[in-house]
């Protein structure tokens, strides 16, 4: 498979954990201990998703310290939301055409003098 | 249903996104359902302001084919494919749509469930939409679709503008 950055951070972002560990990062940088802390999870089980989610981008780690504390990226999440962007752009242009075009057929099935049980 | 199981697997199959939308029409549901799954009839809204559907074939039982061209305002032409997976009438679709590019390649592709309830007369849709899959083009091509018609969009103005200014002299 080729090197997909949507497809790669989609699939950080199906997982539960992963983002709430997001979700964390949004107030600050944490070491891998402090993002640990809220889940029933041993520390290796949370450095494989860490390792996910730096791999898709979301997070970086800092080299300096040896606790190498994460960080949120935003450039991915970027990503998301312009596609979700485009997804409302494209379900709204159709749902209004929906309802006009709803409206006409009502109007029609009127003038017929169809009726309804409804 | 069989075919539950299909979307099952396929909500399985690493979902990372999904978008989500309700919206009320002032129609009953039999009219909005046959909205939904009359070839002729899905023609008239699918797509973006502007657009047209030149080619819709919709195969509508589970596991049938899906097929639109979707023709921006500038002439570019968007087509898309998809199957579907759960039909019940008048109350509930699932279907995936699959955008493709130029040679027919998919460049996302998209599980969409759609239900329909009625109340007093009016029909409210809610729409989930998850990504399955999906390539880097993929939002290149959704915003390919904005641009098409912002650029028509330019045009009439400028047009306009033109109109105007040929009144006033």
């Amino acid at each position: 498979m080729t090197t997909d950055h949507l497809s790669a951070t989609f699939a950080a972002l199906a997982d539960p954990t992963r983002r709430a560990i997001l979700a964390r990062l949004v107030s600050g940088g944490a070491s891998v201990t402090e993002l640990a802390e809220p889940f029933d999870m041993s520390l290796p089980a949370v450095s494989k998703h860490l390792k996910v989610l730096e791999r898709a981008g979301l997070i970086a780690r800092g080299r300096e310290a040896q606790w190498r504390p994460c960080r949120l990226e935003v450039g991915p999440l970027k990503g998301v939301a312009d596609w979700a962007e485009e997804f409302r752009r494209f379900w709204e242009g159709s749902f209004d055409r929906l309802d006009a075009y709803l409206r006409e057929l009502k109007n029609k099935e009127k003038k017929h003098g169809r009726k309804h049980s409804q | 249903m069989a075919e539950s199981t299909a979307s099952k697997s396929a909500a399985a199959n690493g979902v990372g996104m999904e978008v989500n939308f309700t919206r009320v029409f002032d129609a009953p549901r039999r009219l909005v359902f046959k909205a939904w799954t009359d070839p002729k009839r899905v023609a008239q809204w699918w797509g973006p302001t502007g657009f047209t559907n030149p080619r819709c074939e919709l195969d509508v039982r589970p596991g049938g084919a899906i097929r639109i061209d979707m023709r921006a305002p500038d002439g570019t032409v968007y087509p898309m494919s998809g199957v579907y997976q759960e039909i019940v009438e008048p109350e509930r679709l699932v279907f995936t749509s699959i955008a493709l590019d130029d040679a027919g390649n998919p460049l996302f592709e998209n599980l969409n469930t759609v239900t329909f309830t009625e109340h007093a007369g009016k029909t409210t849709i809610t729409l989930q939409t998850c990504v399955i899959k999906s390539t880097d083009k993929a939002l290149q091509y959704l915003k390919g679709m904005e641009i098409g018609w912002s650029m028509t969009l330019d045009r009439l103005e400028a047009h306009i503008m033109k109109a105007a200014k040929g009144e006033k002299s």
